[in-house]
């Protein structure tokens, strides 16, 4: 029961950590590779507007998700747009963006285990004989909200409809007026975000690291490439794949192995199934 | 109302467009043919501003250099440089060569991300007309786009370049690999959106003989030059044309 209960809690947290790292990825194939510094510099500005400007909880959230949205679209307004189309370069510049945020963050103080934000309600709960305190409930029940919400916005707005054309063919996307550009630039913001969402939720169950910033980059790479990269419904089955493996190696092998198990997936999908769960394969090619 | 003057496309040093110029007046159905390889697509890339795209991603992957020459003035305005999604916006839709159907997405949802800059009234009123002169879509709705028939998707890739209020229509081998029944039908809508929607249209075609008679006005390519122009009833009466595009 136990490792049901928390394998649903991980594999959650897991796909909160890759789905805006698919989205991005999905919509202008470009490999925002400073994801995980993202997650990272979300927490870090939460907890500055909390402790430093006294403001309340939800609304430096809020506040601090705007910031990263604005700093998502410029990253890729500033800097990847120029190196649009090199993929070697985007994952180069879009990395040095990272290491410059983490790096930065570490200079300027960011470490040891002084900088925590609070959980939303303290306390726990007894589930079928197991306790789970009320954040980790709460990340699952934001998590599923999330993925609702990105369905519906997805499947009904104009902006999102144009997203899912761009992704599947930018060139016919074109034609129809949807400016690439732009879109990836929408992309780019509300990737960032759903990071940041990712970062409020999950920070609060440990303490704003700078390691942790790479290991969030490793388990979103990880769960993009086994779900296959830029398929939504697959990073999501990748998440509860990689979360539940976690969970059986952290309960009969021990808690250090849990990056390896990201790790190993990683290999395993590359040499068995290089496009991954859902990838890109060409079963859909047209028929004429 | 359109016009392109003197355009030349260069892939490194081979000319895939020498020196076209073309015209199509309102209302007007202008046809443009040539075998493989004549330049119909690159033509229709340069018109829609897609060649713009391919040349900056070609030029960002240090492959070919690409060279874009000459005029395309649409309402009096020189747009040979702005943005496929601003020349969409002013009214110019290419319905693409091969279709290019989003494969996962549903006929519907193709058909909405095609109004994507229409208005909600003007979306509805579109997909009533679209589902109406292509009546085969309608029972399809549900099903992906990358399951429908070469037919079927035909109809939709029209039906969806009719989504974004075009007022220029550019259909890149709408005909290409379908049988000659369905060849018909599609030229016949082809018609009948010219008619009932009032928009200008030019269609590229390797095989003249499905598209000649809606035509207006018609240009044969022939290596990535315009050998011959003329009116409907001209180039049916060409003794070359006859012979290489009626098979006569």
């Amino acid at each position: 029961m136990e490792i049901i209960i928390y394998g649903i809690i991980n594999s959650v947290s897991l796909a909160l950590m890759a789905v805006g790292f698919t989205l991005v990825y999905g919509v202008s194939r470009l490999p925002n590779f400073a994801h995980g510094a993202i997650y990272i510099l979300t927490g870090y500005l939460t907890w500055l507007l909390m402790n430093r400007l006294g403001l309340n909880y939800l609304f430096s959230a809020i506040v601090a998700l705007g910031l990263t949205g604005l700093i998502g679209a410029a990253m890729y307004q500033l800097v990847l747009i120029r190196v649009r189309g090199m993929p070697i370069s985007e994952i180069i510049a879009s990395y040095a963006i990272g290491l410059a945020i983490l790096e930065g963050l570490r200079w300027g103080g960011l470490k040891g285990g002084t900088f925590r934000l609070p959980p939303f309600i303290e306390g726990s709960v007894n589930i079928f004989g197991v306790s789970v305190d009320f954040q980790r409930l709460f990340v699952v029940v934001l998590g599923a909200t999330i993925m609702g919400a990105l369905w519906l916005f997805v499947n009904n707005t104009k902006i999102g409809l144009a997203l899912k054309g761009m992704a599947q063919d930018e060139r016919a996307a074109m034609t129809l007026g949807i400016d690439s550009d732009r879109m990836a630039v929408v992309a780019t913001a509300i990737g960032c975000m759903l990071a940041g969402v990712a970062a409020i939720v999950l920070l609060p169950l440990g303490s704003i690291v700078v390691e942790s910033g790479y290991q969030v980059l490793i388990m979103a790479v990880a769960v993009c490439i086994v779900g296959g990269l830029g398929s939504w419904t697959g990073a999501i089955m990748a998440a509860f794949i990689i979360g539940f493996a976690q969970i059986l190696t952290v309960v009969y092998f021990g808690a250090h192995f849990q990056v390896v198990v990201a790790l190993l997936a990683i290999v395993v999908t590359l040499i068995s199934r290089p496009s991954g769960l859902f990838g890109r394969q060409k079963e859909l090619e047209e028929r004429v | 109302m359109f016009e392109a003057r003197g355009l030349m496309v260069f892939y490194e040093n081979m000319l895939a467009l020498n020196n076209v110029s073309l015209q199509c007046g309102v209302n007007q159905i202008v046809g443009v043919f040539g075998a493989n390889s004549a330049g119909k697509s690159t033509l229709m890339y340069t018109l829609s501003g897609i060649m713009l795209d391919i040349v900056k991603k070609e030029e960002m992957a240090g492959r070919e250099r690409i060279t874009v020459r000459g005029r395309i003035m649409f309402n009096g305005e020189d747009i040979m440089f702005q943005k496929p999604s601003r020349r969409a916006r002013a009214g110019i839709i290419l319905c693409p060569e091969r279709r290019r159907i989003f494969p996962e997405c549903t006929v519907l949802e193709n058909l909405k991300i095609g109004s994507y800059l229409a208005t909600a009234s003007q979306a509805r009123e579109t997909l009533d007309y679209v589902l109406e002169v292509f009546a085969p879509l309608k029972r399809i709705l549900k099903r992906l786009g990358g399951f429908l028939s070469g037919g079927e998707q035909q109809m939709l890739a029209i039906g969806r370049a009719l989504m974004a209020q075009p007022k220029l229509l550019l259909l890149d081998e709408p005909l290409l690999g379908l049988s000659p029944a369905i060849q018909y039908l599609l030229s016949k809508a082809v018609k009948d959106i010219r008619d009932h929607r009032g928009m200008s249209i030019i269609v590229s075609e390797q095989y003249a003989r499905p598209i000649i008679p809606i035509i207006d006005y018609g240009y044969i390519l022939e290596n990535g030059a315009a050998v011959v122009e003329g009116g409907r009833q001209e180039l049916m009466d060409n003794p070359d044309v006859k012979s290489a595009y009626f098979g006569t």
